[in-house]
């Protein structure tokens, strides 16, 4: 057991990342690799498996409520410091307490719900992914914050985030920011072959086609597009952009089937197995996760890129980027013009069941998710934030006019099955994707099936999710 | 038997019972009753996410579940030939390793030493190692392979079936000085004088190895066998850190699977009767191996 747990949050650290790396990929598993290295050889003991580092409340006063605050590593931990630093200031009462999981989402999912099974009571507020609502709230970790947080507070946030938080009439998170698909494409390579953006994946493979021929005497590595495929989270939301741009869809529409075999689904899969891997992108993408899709498009090695909000920044940072101020973001191509999806994804704020300082958990939520804590993350960690009146803040947009491109795809953005099983519904589904896509003699059909039966035998231990 | 002796004898068994308490409390609290309590927990469906759902007991229908389920299929395929390539080649590269370090020559201890290097290093570290080296952009295999030539770079670990080889390869790399040790351990109680006699028989190097070596190695041999398919069947680390199963769950194997449906799904019922499955196979493994080692010793000690 101790040797899974180790191995598990050792890894985790280096783990590639469903979310948000800031680091150049290079300089990140390096530093992974020592922090690693020296987490083995001094082996930290079980419990320990969580790195606690209290912020230290201010000189001459006492705190007398500690808060235990469960999120993943930051990518931007300055900025997480200062924040808690000036919670600390306006409420000198309350010290906070930051226990840092692993990065990857799902190493983050399995460590906290295993706190939460235990029914631990040093968790007050923790970070919960858009899909872990159902099960959190079925299971009874999450606190309701029905009351807490009304109606009136919550049109604040893009309805979409508040949606997500939402399972079975009772609310249990609160919006911290919010994510989506987007299309990253190199500007500069576009206007040099006289190509508008494209706005279906035939016209996306048809132009990156003529690129990478055109550019093949001056950069041979050059690849059309690069995206998640990996056996992971990602593979699933990848997925699900192009089934349901495609006019399918994962569940049926009443949520209480897979719709996996169904005629538009397949093709969508057939799509990717046979015009994307391997052809428009590397057969690498079926290893890459976010940091891996994302390097190989800093240094200049694609023309599009499929990834989340947050590697805007990253893509025009002089520093990490060799492609800085040649990128631009857009909506993801349909197969039909006009019928874009992207997955929707992003972070809630939510109060354990189990915690003994709800007022004080909710407090610490109110002022990490208000409109000056969602500004400061959004100007100084780049990712998108949930509040709508922030894309229409003149000094954001200023600093990051793309926010004006995110608005629309954020709001329309499809989230994955809603299910108190959906870690399950998720393996299921991983699995079948990335069989179909790896697997050169596959009879997709009934692989198709079988994943379908395997997924309908989850939904019916269950009442469907709207 | 008088009085005094029946006494006597009773406080023996009294003081042999107290001083075998802690080891047998020990035993019974962190072997004995996880196992219990897995195999009790298997009888039962619970979904961590589904509280309403109770924990109804269910007799063997998860193993009934179990012996249907075709992702279960695959994934013991896939750890049946894990096992069997992964003990097979790690034998006889630690056989050779074994011969070599066995002979005397200048710098031995320093050879030694620098053989148990692999073994060493956490598993965790070695398989961040081997997923770096076989990266598609910046991996040592493709520099190996393909020099300067970046265009005909190769994504190793895209491929099913080699991602499974590589799986292999990092654990036989990992652990062939362990089986190395063992079967040296062995090589040192051979007599000389057996070689001496072949020797002046007129017998070959070969033949000095195929008639007396190997048959006097079994014991060690049996035994390294045995820590290694009791090691293989659970093979978790590798493939948490290289793979995570893919692609396309070809390096899927049972235990990942287990600690899938347990930690990530919250079917404790079901992950239980997985885990439990691979507790069985195990033990049925080591009783054969155990009973086999058994009979090697009296082969030996009979002449």
């Amino acid at each position: 057991m101790r040797r899974i747990v180790r191995a598990f949050f050792t890894y985790s650290c280096l783990q590639s990342v469903p979310r948000h790396p800031s680091r150049g990929s290079h300089q990140r598993h390096r530093r992974a690799a020592l922090l690693l290295a020296w987490l083995v050889l001094f082996g930290p003991p079980l419990n320990d498996s969580i790195a606690g580092e209290p912020a230290a409340p201010p000189k001459g006063q006492t705190a007398s409520i500690t808060l235990r605050f469960v999120s993943w590593k930051p990518d931007h931990p300055r900025v997480w410091d200062e924040a808690l630093a000036e919670f600390t200031k306006t409420h000198p009462d309350i010290s906070v307490v930051r226990e840092l999981a692993p990065h990857s989402s799902t190493a983050y999912h399995d460590l906290l719900t295993q706190k939460l099974k235990n029914r631990d009571a040093t968790v007050d507020v923790f970070f919960m992914d858009v899909i872990w609502v159902p099960e959190f709230a079925e299971a009874g970790w999450a606190r309701r914050l029905d009351e807490r947080f009304p109606p009136a507070m919550r049109e604040e946030f893009l309805p979409a985030t508040i949606e997500v938080g939402r399972y079975a009439d009772h609310l249990y998170g609160v919006p911290s920011r919010i994510d989506a698909g987007l299309l990253y494409y190199r500007s500069d390579l576009l206007t040099k072959y006289g190509f508008a953006p494209p706005t279906t994946w035939d016209e996306l493979a048809r132009q990156a086609e003529t690129i990478v021929e055109g550019e093949q005497p001056r950069n041979p590595t050059l690849r059309g597009y690069t995206a998640q495929f990996k056996q992971y989270e990602g593979l699933v939301c990848n997925m699900v952009e192009f089934i349901d741009s495609h006019g399918g869809s994962l569940l049926t529409a009443d949520g209480t089937h897979s719709a996996l075999a169904k005629p538009e689904a397949m093709a969508a899969v057939q799509f990717v197995r046979d015009r994307v891997i391997g052809r428009l992108a590397s057969r690498a993408a079926l290893t890459y996760q976010e940091p891996e899709s994302l390097s190989v498009f800093l240094q200049g090695h694609a023309v599009f890129h499929r990834n989340w909000p947050y590697a805007w920044e990253l893509a025009n940072n002089q520093t990490r980027s060799t492609v800085a101020g040649q990128v631009a973001v857009m909506p993801l191509p349909g197969f039909t013009p006009g019928r874009t999806t992207a997955a929707l994804g992003g972070w809630l704020y939510g109060i354990s069941a189990y915690s003994q300082h709800p007022d004080e958990a909710w407090a610490l939520i109110e002022f990490l998710s208000s409109q000056a804590m969602q500004k400061k993350f959004t100007q100084e960690a780049g990712i998108a934030p949930s509040r709508q009146s922030l894309f229409s803040d003149p000094d954001l947009l200023a600093a990051a006019p793309q926010l004006r491109n995110h608005f629309a795809v954020l709001r329309s953005a499809t989230a994955r099955p809603r299910s108190p099983l959906y870690p399950a519904i998720s393996h299921a589904l991983q699995r079948y994707f990335s069989r179909a896509l790896a697997i050169d003699d596959l009879d997709l059909v009934h692989e198709a099936t079988m994943a379908d039966a395997q997924i309908n035998r989850l939904l019916s231990l269950t009442e469907p999710v709207p | 038997m008088n009085h005094a002796s029946l006494i006597l004898r009773h406080r023996e068994k009294l003081a042999a019972w107290t001083m075998v308490a802690p080891a047998l409390l020990v035993t019974m609290l962190f072997a004995l009753y996880p196992v219990m309590d897995s195999l009790w927990l298997s009888l039962h469906n619970i979904y961590i996410g589904l509280p309403q759902l109770g924990s109804p007991f269910v007799g063997p229908d998860n193993y009934l579940t179990l012996v249907r389920d075709p992702v279960a299929h695959q994934a013991l395929a896939v750890t049946l030939a894990f096992v069997v390539l992964s003990t097979l080649l790690e034998l006889a590269c630690g056989l050779i390793i074994a011969l070599v370090i066995h002979e005397r020559f200048r710098g031995r201890g320093l050879v030694r030493a620098a053989i148990l290097i692999p073994w060493a290093i956490p598993t965790v570290v070695a398989s961040q190692l081997w997923r770096y080296i076989f990266n598609d952009q910046y991996g040592f295999a493709n520099l190996l392979v393909f020099g300067e030539h970046v265009t005909d770079y190769v994504p190793w670990l895209a491929y099913p079936g080699v991602a499974f080889g590589i799986v292999v390869l990092a654990d036989v790399w990992k652990t062939s000085s362990f089986a190395a040790l063992l079967i040296l351990a062995g090589l040192q109680v051979i007599p000389d004088d057996l070689y001496d006699a072949a020797r002046v028989d007129g017998a070959t190097a070969w033949q000095r190895f195929w008639h007396i070596t190997l048959p006097l190695l079994k014991p060690a041999l049996l035994l390294a066998l045995l820590f290694r398919t009791m090691d293989a069947f659970r093979v978790f680390d590798l493939v948490f850190v290289m793979t995570q199963g893919g692609p396309g769950d070809a390096t899927q194997v049972l235990q990942f699977y287990g600690y899938q449906t347990l930690f990530t799904e919250g079917r404790i019922g079901y992950g239980s009767a997985v885990s439990v499955a691979v507790f069985l196979m195990i033990l049925a493994l080591s009783l054969t191996y155990l009973r086999a080692i058994g009979s090697s010793l009296l082969e030996r000690r009979q002449p």
